[in-house]
């Protein structure tokens, strides 16, 4: 069988770049406006994607940094709906596309969160994927009783038991639980549910779920951690991971070493999928990818562009000459250091100053770009992909719905055209479009055979 | 603003309300010939419902909900499960996200527990429910009454009531002021000068409380009822008196008109205090509507449904709901002596109970009773006979409106909505049609102001 990219992107309508909204072909009035969210989702099932993404978090964010708070960057989200309800809503407008929503392992509980996922992939028909976060942003903490953000390590140590105490939940039931025979009155078979009785270090969870057994076993699990203890968790738990990589070299080694760690869980490598982010400006034309690159730029000045990139290295940037080079970023933080990693190695690289380091983030949000007409984003694309850097992409467009249009259009048929991606869905369940195996039940079904599409 | 209800003015329409989980409100409702032949998880069940009762007016779609799977140690009745015992049913606010998008007018009702769950994640649930419904989000609050639930969440014992109730009253003043975070026109959108939003318009809660420590704000914009509509369901003396203060309705439990009359003027005499005006909270009784075209019709309906139910199944079913086993005890005796005090519900408890004593029912008598009645009275017969006690109660001033729940469905609802909603519309009892543009205008409850923000 010939191998196909994932491909993934944000249901966001506001555009991957910091100016994005500003566009003139942009969406004039984005916020909470499910009209929008809904035509992205149709996009993106027009152009087969794998996935719809919604990211998420539980803070409002930048309210010290007025200026950056006002021009509401992509990944602040001040007003955003709760992912999994949004997706429920989404999945009433289309059949085929997977459903990507973010909850964290830090302040939910794992009854409840088992509970939501249980219910989208059932009312979705089997399309629920779950973003695992350990939640990267300090201020969130303040908003579940906590002076202080919980230390990676203690994040990470809760989530993998949360983890599995959700997958323990989600094998409740077996399969063919639940009989409804009229005639005899049996509703269910009392031999086919399992009770969990969970006693760990974080959670004491009982069970069993109060949801029948779900289409996919489990949702598909995504993961996001750069760090070593989330490439850990990724290896022996996800089905698929994001990356962060600003350059084919950078994603190799991430690659490998992910992937490398499998075989202690008893796994192949092509069970989990790594999915580097990148932004893609493509036109019909060079020029037309180049002109809306400029005009985007063109729309950020110094006093939001500094606070931007502060907040992308963790770092504030604001007493430093704009036009001298970029401090000193080696150090751990408490956030998503993947980024700050990224920025830092790119400036001493290149030499950059910080204004010519946020000028280069901003398009990029830290990740690769690929900028062009069709068959030259396409040649960035098969590049990445055949010489091992990934297994797929999650793509962001730069401007909605424009941006997304352009991919749909000139990219995805390019793309097929060289038998980089699929042509129709052949799944029933987002696993079985992915090629994903579907779980199986270690309490009911041992003896079942690994589905292997 | 659509009318309000005025028991006793003779001017006002009823508020009704009914579920949408698909079992059917009687034991054995889901065996019924004409009952769907597939419920479980089953979202197509739920929007043909939600169909049926939006094309009968309804005001909104009620959906319970609770966090454990109930019955494992009783065999026949987890096998057969009593229509709240939902071994398996979905998570409340995602089902709701899903039928709205198959609706268009009636609310939307989700239960959601203030004992287990996190104010910032449930302000955001509703909140969101709210804009996607485009207005329709209600809340059930409710504390989690199963004590089963908290072993699902690391604790081993189900905290009191007045530990539920004091944390729950906390929990909502969270929410109420997280959904307060921003002004309605705080988001500016303005391509032209680059502002997305307006760093003025919005509100840091930093609630400090017992419970709690939330600071905000919240990362949704200002949803467009303000609040969802918020229902309770609570009888107990620290359910009125939370009712009284920040419900916009209540759910209510009572035998009978007389009983419902008490505790209708008990709760609104309790809003004054509060600076709330009585017709500011809607309350709402439970009843079990059997409607046919004939009353032997309806008759024969539960005869055929009781047929169903074996003693032993129909005796475990009443220990359920009055929290006492009464395996071992003479099925044609009567009811043993109760202890006072049960964890959990126990306002269907003490009114069933005290109609079985007030009827000299045997164990039988009594789960036969429930069997047809639940905690609710049986309004049974033609659509005359069944909008005739409708009224009554509702003119009476035992009630402003009816969360009316039907023995088997799709059947019992298609009834209710083809013959006695035209009845209540000839008499003036009932809407014609909606007319507002959100659950709070159609139910006539107001739109809570923004403490922090001028309204825009």
């Amino acid at each position: 069988m010939t191998r196909h990219m994932n491909l993934m992107t944000g249901l966001g309508s506001i555009g991957g770049h910091l100016g994005g909204w500003r566009h003139p072909r942009a969406w004039s009035n984005t916020s909470m406006n499910l009209e929008h969210h809904i035509e992205v989702a149709k996009i993106a099932e027009r152009g087969l994607f794998d996935l719809l993404f919604l990211a998420d978090g539980n803070a409002v964010r930048q309210l010290d940094k007025p200026a950056l708070f006002e021009a509401n960057s992509p990944s602040d989200r001040p007003a955003n709906f709760e992912p999994v309800t949004l997706l429920t809503a989404i999945s009433q407008h289309t059949s085929q596309i997977g459903l990507l929503a973010t909850a964290t392992t830090t302040y939910e509980e794992p009854y409840l969160l088992a509970r939501k996922f249980a219910s989208l992939d059932h009312l979705s028909k089997g399309r629920a994927c779950w973003n695992i976060v350990t939640g990267s942003y300090p201020g969130d903490s303040v908003n579940f009783g906590r002076d202080e953000h919980m230390p990676r390590a203690d994040r990470y140590e809760r989530s993998e038991e949360f983890v599995e105490v959700v997958k323990g939940l989600w094998n409740s039931w077996a399969a063919d639980a639940f009989l409804e025979d009229k005639e005899s009155g049996r509703y269910l078979d009392k031999d086919k549910v399992h009770v969990l009785n969970h006693v760990g270090k974080h959670l004491s969870v009982k069970g069993p779920l109060n949801i029948a057994r779900m289409p996919q076993g489990y949702p598909v699990l995504f993961l996001a951690g750069q760090s070593d203890q989330g490439r850990e968790l990724a290896a022996k738990h996800a089905d698929c991971v994001f990356a962060v990589a600003d350059n084919i070299g950078a994603a190799v080694a991430f690659y490998d070493d992910v992937k490398g760690r499998l075989d202690a869980y008893g796994r192949t490598p092509d069970s989990l999928r790594i999915l580097p982010g990148a932004t893609v400006y493509v036109g019909e034309s060079e020029a037309e990818a180049d002109d809306v690159y400029d005009e985007l730029q063109s729309l950020i000045s110094p006093a939001v562009g500094v606070p931007y990139l502060s907040k992308l290295a963790e770092m504030d940037l604001s007493g430093y000459d704009i036009d001298g080079p970029m401090p000193d970023l080696s150090g751990d933080v408490v956030g998503i250091s993947s980024f700050r990693k990224n920025i830092a190695s790119m400036a001493e690289r290149e030499d950059l100053t910080i204004r010519q380091t946020y000028e280069r983030v901003l398009p990029s949000m830290g990740h690769v770009v690929f900028k062009g007409n069709a068959v030259q984003v396409a040649d960035q694309m098969e590049e990445w992909f055949t010489k091992g850097a990934c297994d797929g992409f999650n793509l962001a467009a730069p401007v909605m719905p424009f941006g997304l249009e352009s991919i749909v259009d000139h990219l995805i048929p390019e793309l097929q055209r060289r038998g980089l991606f699929r042509t129709e869905y052949t799944g029933g369940t987002l696993r079985d479009n992915m090629g994903l195996a579907t779980p199986k039940n270690p309490y009911f079904d041992a003896e079942q055979v690994l589905q292997l599409s | 603003m659509t009318a309000t209800s005025r028991p006793g003015d003779g001017a006002g329409q009823m508020i009704l309300v009914t579920g949408v989980y698909p079992i059917g409100a009687h034991l054995a409702g889901w065996r019924h010939p004409a009952a769907y032949p597939e419920i479980v998880m089953n979202l197509d069940a739920m929007i043909d419902l939600a169909q049926i009762a939006e094309r009968g007016k309804f005001h909104a779609l009620f959906l319970a909900d609770g966090n454990a799977v109930r019955q494992m140690e009783k065999r026949g009745l987890f096998e057969s499960p009593g229509p709240s015992d939902r071994p398996a049913s979905f998570e409340p606010t995602t089902v709701m996200a899903a039928i709205s998008q198959h609706t268009d007018h009636v609310g939307l009702f989700a239960t959601s527990t203030t004992t287990y769950d996190e104010p910032y994640l449930v302000a955001r649930r509703f909140s969101s429910l709210d804009h996607i419904s485009k207005g329709r989000a209600i809340w059930n609050v409710v504390t989690g009454s199963y004590p089963g639930d908290s072993l699902n969440f690391g604790n081993e014992d189900l905290p009191d009531r007045q530990t539920r109730y004091a944390k729950s009253m906390e929990f909502l003043e969270v929410c109420k002021g997280l959904w307060d975070s921003w002004a309605e026109d705080a988001f500016l959108q303005d391509k032209a000068s680059g502002r997305f939003l307006d760093a003025d318009k919005v509100h840091t809660l930093n609630h400090q409380g017992e419970y709690f420590t939330v600071k905000g704000p919240l990362n949704l914009a200002r949803s467009p009822q303000g609040y969802p509509v918020l229902f309770m369901a609570g009888q107990s003396e620290p359910g009125r008196e939370m009712a009284a203060k920040h419900a916009d309705c209540l759910f209510s439990v009572a035998e009978t008109k007389e009983e419902s009359i008490e505790v209708y003027n008990d709760i609104k005499g309790r809003m004054a205090k509060y600076g709330r005006h009585p017709d500011e909270l809607k309350i709402i009784p439970g009843i079990r509507a059997n409607v046919a075209e004939t009353h032997e019709e309806a008759v024969q309906l539960y005869s055929e449904l009781n047929a169903l139910v074996t003693p032993e199944l129909g005796v475990q079913y009443l220990s359920a709901q009055i929290k006492f086993d009464l395996a071992g005890y003479d099925v044609d005796g009567p009811l043993p002596e109760l202890p006072a005090e049960a964890h959990g519900v126990t306002s269907i408890r003490d009114s069933l109970v005290r109609y079985a004593r007030e009827h000299d029912f045997s164990i039988r008598q009594t789960y036969h009773h429930l069997l047809a009645n639940q905690e609710t009275p049986p309004f049974t017969g033609t659509a005359t006979e069944v909008v005739d006690q409708m009224e009554d109660w509702f003119t009476s001033g035992a009630c402003d409106g009816f969360n009316v729940n039907m023995p088997t469905l799709p059947l019992g609802l298609e009834r209710f909505v083809d013959l006695a909603i035209p009845e209540l519309q000839r008499r003036g009892l009932f809407h014609a049609d909606y007319t507002g543009t959100t659950a709070r205008e159609e139910l006539g409850v107001p739109l809570p102001q923004n403490p922090y923000f001028a309204s825009a």
